[in-house]
């Protein structure tokens, strides 16, 4: 079932797992007060391929840590730096922090950005496309894209709805997607001015839901909190390509927890996670374009099996290797941190 | 302010060697004298010039204790007490001072026969440092002199390793060693009571760690000993002869039972009589299961897993095999391994560290060419598998321990050029204690507020309740007068009576007396007279008596005036007050000069 499997606890959950380089990830706590936000440096084990069996080393290893004074619900590395970007969650300003430097273990706050609106439900979403700027909101009428150094904006989406956020990522240098709770999903060229391509929701299959989008290699998939997943091509949103009703517990999500995400190594292979103690991976290649229920390709179910808490235990997060095909991470409320590569069965 | 000064020794930037010297109350102690594997020089050895540059250890400390019976712990021992020189007494619980020798002259053997080295430590030294032994209990309070005692607690991680109490007066430091702090399948958690040590010492590198599950790293060692049986190999896994190797047998015992496997186990003869050996004597050092198992039955009477014979090793099919030594530098493992190495199917699972010059240490670093004696090379064909079982604890566990112990001050061992400024913080914040991180050769002091216990007695103490007003208070304290006697190792707090008659002194009574000269024509009697209306008349609230004997009182002031012999206009007023009222007399003459020669004595003084 599993090629490599790591099981770690942390002294408190985190609801993020962003990769700050190819061997290290932060992770931070999301509780009410003071939370930690650390940087950990995967097991050596994990990347010794050639002699694997000669690493005895199975290890996180704490490199930097930091104290934030709120809850952390989105945190982003900004690429081709040491700095990552907070949000908590309750405003939708963001936090500058410098990982290390200095010969020092300290992950330190050196700034803010400020956000379009002072007050906003859910919090914001963060993009970073380049080392120097921010794409970054809460809802679709407030997303911004700011100048790191100098906080100054540099575009702004017009929208004539509010709708909260629920994804923003770039798709190219410039061209972002806005996924909202509603379903709509906004595509808008940072160069230019022109309003953005609005491409509403899809039809739900469960009444009143709440969606999440991922975007990849030219494929966008849209998950309802009801389970239902629908795969379109960026170019004609408007249309599906596929769709499929998935095998989740869709009564107890919680939106907050809710990840799906395509695997950037493997082809039409989505992961999706928050809506039990399991990591669901589904491919969706064989989905059709009529309802159907589709099975998992794989579960991982560690948390749920191995947690030691007696309140039910939700995945919060997870996030795929850039590079080796079927490694991810995940993340648990119980404070589980766990890193698996899984073995294809339908493969073998 | 008294202080605790820590010093961590040690070669080199890295932790390895664990040598800490600790300062307390005038007492001098060295915590662990361990061995750095990783160099061949005398950076191996802790660096013993920072005690005396040259001369023998033996008056510069009052004694040397040992945490447990790894070679990073104790390596240097020997070196340390015969070769530089040490006397005095080492401190160990009795399974490391069982076991400690033995890992010593292996390792010996190994450095001195293997590499051939020369200025190393000889069998005869290790015989004659472990005669400077003496053994600790668990939870024992160990006398080491009128005023150095120590105590030592469960610290889980090895058989026998024990966290130690040091204590000197109302000072005291813990020291951790290597601990664990969730039990294993042979050993339970470290544990220790809220003892309040003013230091609490422990390595960094726990607090920096996240340990992958032990469940984790038992689903790799059996899928890896599955793989192996399953294509017909055969799996050698070089042990000590306890510790590592009853975890592993009751692993796959279990495994074996639960898989319905049919491949032999088997243990190397000898294996099995130390082990029993062993656990016979230190069956307390274990945890709760081990026990109710050996109390049952044999610690090696598995279904699964039988005693091995020479012979088997030669069979044909899967099968597993534990063998000593555990550094495949010798005897049974070794031979298991010649034979079986040029067959890719089969396999070596290593489950420790292997010291430089083994051939354990060989095939760890990758190498496929061994040169064996007699100038014959062996190919290494079968898989090499490097596992570490070894129990520690982590950056939860430190903290679990620091909330067990709730000390004062925190410090860590590191030894890394890194600053590490974040766990200090956590550290900090968390508990609101200070977070010591001293370098190798590096002092760390520490400020303690000790407190001394004094007995007060009953009557003293009625005395002082007797005075009246508001009962005292922590937030207001009350001043209170009583004689300090220390007697033999006793304080107490007595009333002065108490203590003339307890120390059989008599009491002295100390009287002061001055003169101030007064023009004044009155007569000796009429002047007193207007002093004690004056006063009376001033000093309101306060006892004035004039008395028939000619005098007047002042509380416990006495006023006499007498005439100069030559002018009896020139008045000498002669004041004279006990020791007992100085702060009042003080007040009062302030008060008695500015009347006496004030206008309105003056006038008075013509008019009349």
């Amino acid at each position: 079932m599993y090629k490599d499997l790591h099981v770690y606890q942390l002294e408190h959950p985190t609801q993020v797992i962003e990769w700050t380089s190819g061997r290290t990830v932060c992770v931070a706590g999301y509780s009410s007060s003071k939370n930690e936000i650390l940087e950990l440096h995967l097991p050596l084990k994990l990347f010794a391929d050639e002699n694997k069996g000669l690493c005895a080393e199975r290890d996180f290893k704490v490199v930097h840590g930091g104290f934030a004074e709120g809850p952390v619900c989105c945190l982003r590395h900004v690429p081709g730096t040491r700095c990552v970007v907070t949000n908590d969650g309750l405003s939708s300003d963001l936090q500058v922090w410098t990982v290390g430097g200095d010969d020092s273990d300290v992950i330190r706050r050196t700034g803010s950005v400020k956000g379009r609106r002072s007050v906003s439900e859910g919090g914001s979403r963060i993009a970073a496309p380049l080392s120097s700027q921010l794409l970054h909101g809460a809802r679709s009428s407030d997303v911004q894209l700011t100048q790191l150094t100098s906080g100054q904006i540099l575009y702004t989406l017009e929208t004539d709805s509010a709708d909260p956020l629920s994804s923003l990522q770039f798709v190219s240098d410039t061209v972002f997607l806005a996924g909202c709770c509603n379903g709509n999903v906004y595509i808008a060229d940072t160069r230019t001015s022109a309003a953005p391509q609005l491409s509403p929701g899809p039809a739900a299959w469960g009444g009143s839901v709440l969606w999440w989008t991922d975007a990849s290699a030219g494929r966008v998939i849209r998950l309802s909190s009801s389970g239902q997943a629908v795969v379109s091509d960026l170019r004609d949103l408007g249309e599906a390509v596929s769709w499929a009703q998935l095998d989740v517990q869709s009564h107890r999500c919680n939106p907050d927890d809710v990840r799906v995400s395509w695997a950037p190594a493997l082809d039409n292979c989505i992961a999706v996670s928050g809506f039990s103690g399991a990591v669901q991976i589904y491919k969706t290649s064989v989905w059709g374009t009529e309802r159907q229920d589709v099975q998992p390709l794989f579960e991982h179910r560690g948390h749920a099996v191995s947690s030691q808490s007696d309140d039910d235990v939700f995945v919060t997060a997870h996030v795929w290797h850039p590079e080796r095909p079927r490694t991810l991470l995940s993340a648990a409320s119980d404070g589980s941190v766990h890193v698996w590569d899984w073995v294809d069965q339908s493969e073998l | 302010m008294p202080e605790i000064k820590v010093t961590p020794l040690g070669a080199g930037q890295d932790v390895g060697r664990s040598c800490i010297l600790v300062s307390i109350g005038g007492k001098n102690i060295m915590l662990d004298c361990g061995m750095h594997m990783g160099y061949n020089d005398d950076r191996r050895f802790p660096d013993f010039s920072y005690i005396t540059q040259n001369g023998r250890l033996t008056e510069f400390l009052d004694c040397v204790i040992i945490s447990h019976f790894h070679l990073d712990h104790c390596g240097a021992l020997p070196f340390m007490s015969e070769m530089v020189g040490y006397d005095g007494p080492i401190y160990m619980t009795h399974p490391t001072k069982a076991i400690c020798p033995i890992l010593l002259e292996d390792f010996r053997k190994i450095t001195v026969d293997k590499k051939g080295e020369t200025n190393f430590f000889t069998s005869q030294m290790i015989k004659d440092c472990m005669k400077k032994v003496v053994p600790l209990n668990l939870h024992q309070t160990v006398q080491v002199d009128d005023e150095l005692e120590i105590k030592a607690y469960y610290a889980g991680h090895v058989l026998g390793a024990a966290m130690v109490q040091i204590k000197v007066g109302s000072e005291s430091v813990v020291y951790t060693g290597d601990y664990n702090m969730t039990p294993d399948r042979h050993l339970g958690a470290a544990w220790i009571d809220k003892c309040r040590p003013d230091i609490l010492i422990s390595e960094s590198t726990y607090a920096t760690t996240i340990r992958d599950s032990k469940r984790c790293r038992e689903r790799d060692f059996l899928k890896k000993v599955h793989e192996s049986i399953e294509r017909g190999g055969k799996v050698l896994i070089p042990v000590f002869a306890l510790g590592r190797a009853q975890e592993l047998c009751i692993l796959l015992e279990t495994f074996w039972e639960r898989m319905n496997l049919k491949a032999p186990i088997y243990f190397s003869t000898g294996l099995t009589e130390k082990a029993n050996h062993y656990y016979k004597l230190f069956i307390t050092w274990t945890n709760q299961k081990i026990r109710k198992t050996f109390v049952q039955r044999n610690m090696f009477e598995f279904k699964h897993i039988k005693a091995f014979d020479r012979s088997y090793a030669d069979n044909p099919g899967p099968m597993v095999v534990f063998a000593t030594p555990g550094m495949l530098h010798a005897g049974q493992s070794l031979q298991i391994f010649k034979k079986w190495a040029g067959n890719e199917k089969n396999m070596v699972i290593m489950p420790g560290y292997c010291v430089q010059g083994t051939i354990g240490h060989k095939i760890l670093n990758g190498q496929r060419k061994l040169e064996m004696e007699g100038r014959s090379t062996l190919d290494v064909k079968l898989q090499v598998e490097y596992m570490s079982f070894s129990a520690h604890a982590d950056a939860k566990g430190i903290m679990q321990l620091i909330r067990m112990a709730e000390p004062r001050n925190m410090l860590l061992v590191h030894g890394e050029a890194v600053k590490m400024e974040f766990l200090k913080g956590k550290i900090e914040q968390e508990f609101s204690i200070d977070c010591h991180m001293p370098a190798n050769g590096e002092t760390a002091t520490v400020t303690t507020n000790p407190s001394v216990p004094v007995d007060i007695s009953l009557n003293l103490l009625k005395r002082e309740m007797a005075l009246g007003g508001p009962l005292p208070d922590p937030k207001k304290p009350r001043t209170m007068h009583g004689t300090l006697i220390m007697k033999e190792n006793s304080l107490k707090l007595v009333s002065s009576e108490q203590a003339l008659k307890e120390l059989g002194l008599n009491e002295h009574q100390l009287r002061f007396t001055c003169r101030v000269q007064l023009q004044d024509p009155h007569s000796d009697p009429d002047t007193l007279n207007r002093i004690y209306t004056h006063l009376k008349s001033v000093l309101k609230g306060y006892t004035i008596q004039h008395l028939p004997d000619g005098t007047v009182m002042v509380e416990s002031i006495v006023i006499k005036v007498s005439s100069s012999a030559e002018d009896t206009s020139t008045k000498v007023l002669l004041l004279s007050w006990s020791y007992q009222d100085d702060v009042f007399f003080c007040f009062f003459f302030v008060s008695f000069l500015s009347l006496i020669f004030s206008k309105q004595w003056l006038r008075d003084s013509i008019d009349s």
